[in-house]
C-alpha cells in the first residue's frame, strides 16, 4: 500500500526544471523605465483616439510647441512648431499588431508584430523621412522557450545584434547580448542580471560601450512606488543618478523625478471623465536654465 | 621579345577583365537591392498606413465606411 505523501517542505522547495519565462531582454529595465521617464513634453498636446471596432482605431494628435533644436553652443534654441500626426491601429490580440503614425511633415513610424507559430515571433519597426539617409528600420525574430528568451536582431545600415535571457531561480534571471554595427564599425557585448519579487525589482546591466545602468523599484504599497536609478558610462566619465516616484491612484496618476543634472520633472494624468484625460507635464532643468511647461487633453480609450 | 610581351599583355587583360566581371557581379548584386530597398522605402512610406486602414475595414464586425472619416 504505496501512498504518495509529499514532502513536507514541497511549498518551500523550488522545481529548477519549471522556472517561469523571464521578461524580454529589451525591457529589462521596464519598471523603472516607466516610473522615471514619463512621456514629458511642452506646449499643447492634444490625442483623439477614435475606436472603429474593437481591433481597429484612428489616432489625430495635435502637438503645438517650442521644439529643441540641437546647437553648439550651451545656450538652448527652440523653435515653435506645430504637427498634426495621423495614426491607424490594428490589434489582433495576440496574433498580430500593426501599429502606423504619419506626420505632417512626412515622417512615418510604422510597427509590426506577427506570431509566426506559438513560440517564434516577428517584430518590424521603421522611421522613414523625406530625406535621405534618415531612414531607419529593424526586424527581430523572438524565440521563447520554457524558461528563456532569445531574439535576433537585423537593422539597417549593416547593425545585427542578438540576446538571451534566461531564468535561473524562481526570482533571478541573467541574459547578454553581443552587436555589430557595420556602418560605424563598432561591435559590443553586454550582460544584464534582474532580480524581482513581489515587491521590488533590481536590475543591473554592463555593456563594452562602457555603459552600466542599475536601477531598483521598489512597491511601497499598492498605489506608490519608489524608484531609482544610476547611469554612468567610464569610458566618457558621465555619471547621472535620479530618484522617482510613482503615485497610482484611483483618478490620477503622478509621477516625478529628481535627477544629479539638477533637472526636476513631474507628469500628472487626471481622470475627469470616462475617456477624457487632462495631462500636465513640467520639467525644470536648473542647470541649463530651461523650463518646460506642458498641458493636454486625452480622448478616447 | 614583342610577342612575349603581347603574350603578357594579353594575360593581364585577361585576367584584368574576369576580375572586372567578378566585380561586376558583385556589384550588380549590391546595385539591385539598394534599388530594392529604395523601392520597399517608397512602398512602406505611401502604403503602410492605408494597408492598415483596409485591413481594419474588411475586419469583422466591419465598420461603416462613414465612421472613417466622422469625428463622433
Amino acid at each position: 500500500m504505496a501512498t504518495t505523501v509529499p514532502p513536507p517542505a514541497a511549498a518551500a522547495k523550488v522545481d529548477y526544471l519549471n522556472l517561469p519565462c523571464p521578461i524580454p531582454f529589451e525591457e529589462l529595465h521596464r519598471e523603472a523605465m516607466m516610473s522615471l521617464k514619463p512621456d514629458l513634453f511642452e506646449g499643447m498636446r492634444f490625442d483623439f483616439t477614435k475606436m472603429l471596432n474593437q481591433k481597429f482605431s484612428l489616432n489625430h494628435s495635435v502637438l503645438m510647441g517650442p521644439t529643441e533644436i540641437p546647437s553648439q553652443s550651451t545656450e538652448t534654441i527652440k523653435i515653435p512648431t506645430a504637427h498634426y500626426e495621423f495614426g491607424s491601429t490594428f490589434i489582433d490580440h495576440p496574433r498580430l499588431l500593426l501599429w502606423g503614425r504619419i506626420l505632417t511633415d512626412g515622417r512615418l513610424n510604422a510597427r509590426v508584430k506577427c506570431d509566426l507559430s506559438e513560440n517564434l515571433t516577428f517584430k518590424a519597426n521603421a522611421q522613414l523621412t523625406n530625406e535621405p539617409h534618415m531612414s531607419h528600420g529593424m526586424i527581430n525574430f523572438d524565440y521563447k522557450g520554457n524558461d528563456y528568451r532569445t531574439q535576433f536582431q537585423l537593422g539597417n545600415g549593416a547593425l545585427l545584434g542578438a540576446s538571451y535571457i534566461q531564468s535561473v531561480t524562481q526570482h533571478l534571471s541573467l541574459g547578454g547580448e553581443v552587436f555589430w554595427a557595420g556602418q560605424h564599425r563598432k561591435s559590443g557585448v553586454g550582460y544584464a542580471a534582474r532580480y524581482n519579487t513581489d515587491k521590488m525589482v533590481a536590475t543591473g546591466q554592463v555593456a563594452s560601450t562602457g555603459m552600466v545602468l542599475l536601477s531598483y523599484v521598489q512597491k511601497v504599497s499598492e498605489k506608490v512606488s519608489l524608484a531609482s536609478e544610476f547611469m554612468c558610462n567610464y569610458l566618457s566619465r558621465d555619471v547621472t543618478a535620479s530618484f522617482g516616484y510613482d503615485y497610482i491612484l484611483r483618478q490620477c496618476r503622478l509621477r516625478g523625478k529628481i535627477d544629479s543634472n539638477g533637472c526636476v520633472a513631474a507628469f500628472l494624468e487626471e481622470r475627469l471623465n470616462m475617456g477624457l484625460n487632462f495631462i500636465l507635464s513640467a520639467e525644470l532643468d536648473h542647470r541649463k536654465k530651461d523650463y518646460k511647461f506642458g498641458f493636454g487633453l486625452t480622448v478616447g480609450e | 621579345m614583342a610577342s612575349r610581351v603581347s603574350l603578357k599583355a594579353k594575360g593581364k587583360s585577361s585576367k584584368g577583365s574576369k576580375a572586372s566581371e567578378d566585380r561586376s557581379a558583385s556589384e550588380c548584386l549590391k546595385e539591385w537591392t539598394t534599388w530594392a530597398m529604395r523601392k520597399a522605402k517608397v512602398v512602406t512610406h505611401y502604403g503602410f498606413i492605408p494597408l492598415v486602414i483596409i485591413i481594419g475595414m474588411n475586419s469583422d464586425p466591419k465598420p461603416p465606411l462613414s465612421q472613417l472619416l466622422s469625428p463622433v
